[in-house]
């Protein structure tokens, strides 16, 4: 016949203790998902340009493209 | 050079400016942790009209709150400061360059061996050839040998200027009556653009800088060809 009683303290904290945890755990994922997405792509890419790098090669490319001022393109 | 509606940092030519590349995505990350923590709390107690008006102190929450900055704090201050060590080890450069600020150009003098000086001056945008790069491109370029060391003393003649160049992670303040030391060595062959990073008067932003990187060889060529023509 009576209602039970409603929750009437600790409304704050009960909230709390359901988010922060949340929270937590996105921050975390966000720092992680930029890690493995940005980051670490990152040193790969210049780890892998540098590793079959030729720089005779491409300079001598760049020069017959005419980029440089110092140094004519081959053919001249 | 920077493309349009760039963002993030000029690709690194210099392993210097990869260092600081990195340094960058590992600060960011954090900042990214940080921000996605503060923006959900922010929204869980805006969104929300309970209150605890009796809360005094707590002692838990105080010290997972000193103690966890720290630590976060810890965490970019170690590579930072292997950063900025690393940029002052003793490098033994193979040349030594003086790039001297004017209003409004620059002028850079290898006095190693011999006495080579020029001027350089921006292309004003009219004289531009097809391909070339609007406010960035010089009549003369600072011609280095790449993959070398190379040290520059930076200094200025009549107000402040600064010598900067972002893919290769350089920036000296050019003061004058003072010499400013700094160093580089570019990774690869190439042409590498700055601009005058420290306002100098009406023409601070037309007085560029152009670096090419060229094989040893071709420095030599280069710089025999400079001294034959002053």
């Amino acid at each position: 016949m009576s209602l039970p009683k409603p929750v009437m303290r600790g409304l704050l904290a009960k909230r709390l203790r359901f988010h922060l945890p949340i929270a937590f755990t996105l921050a975390i994922v966000a720092a992680l998902g930029f890690k493995y997405t940005v980051t670490e792509p990152r040193k790969r890419a210049y780890a892998d340009f540098y590793k079959q790098y030729d720089a005779v090669k491409e300079f001598e490319t760049m020069r017959d493209a005419g980029i440089f001022e110092s140094v004519r393109p081959s053919g001249e | 050079m920077a493309h349009p509606s760039q963002l993030g940092f000029q690709d690194a030519a210099s392993p210097m400016m990869e260092e600081l590349l990195h340094f960058h995505d590992h600060a960011l990350m954090i900042i990214f942790l940080i921000s996605t923590l503060v923006l959900y709390i922010i929204v869980a107690m805006v969104t929300t009209k309970l209150t605890n008006k009796f809360i005094l102190d707590s002692q838990e929450i105080e010290i997972i709150w000193t103690i966890l900055p720290a630590i976060i704090l810890i965490l970019i201050a170690l590579p930072s400061l292997r950063i900025l060590y690393l940029m002052d080890e003793i490098n033994d450069p193979h040349l030594t360059i003086k790039a001297m600020g004017h209003q409004w150009y620059w002028s850079y003098e290898y006095t190693d061996y011999e006495d080579l000086m020029f001027d350089s001056y921006m292309i004003p945008t009219q004289d531009l050839a097809p391909g070339q790069f609007r406010l960035l491109e010089t009549d003369h370029r600072m011609v280095i040998p790449a993959e070398s060391p190379i040290r520059v003393l930076v200094s200025a003649e009549d107000v402040l200027h600064s010598w900067a160049v972002p893919s290769l992670g350089v920036k000296m303040d050019a003061v004058p009556g003072r010499l400013n030391q700094t160093a580089f060595i570019t990774s690869r062959p190439g042409v590498f653009y700055g601009q005058c990073s420290e306002i100098c008067g009406a023409n601070h932003s037309f007085m560029p800088i152009v670096i090419e990187a060229v094989p040893l060889k071709h420095f030599e060529n280069w710089s025999s060809l400079m001294l034959q023509d002053s």
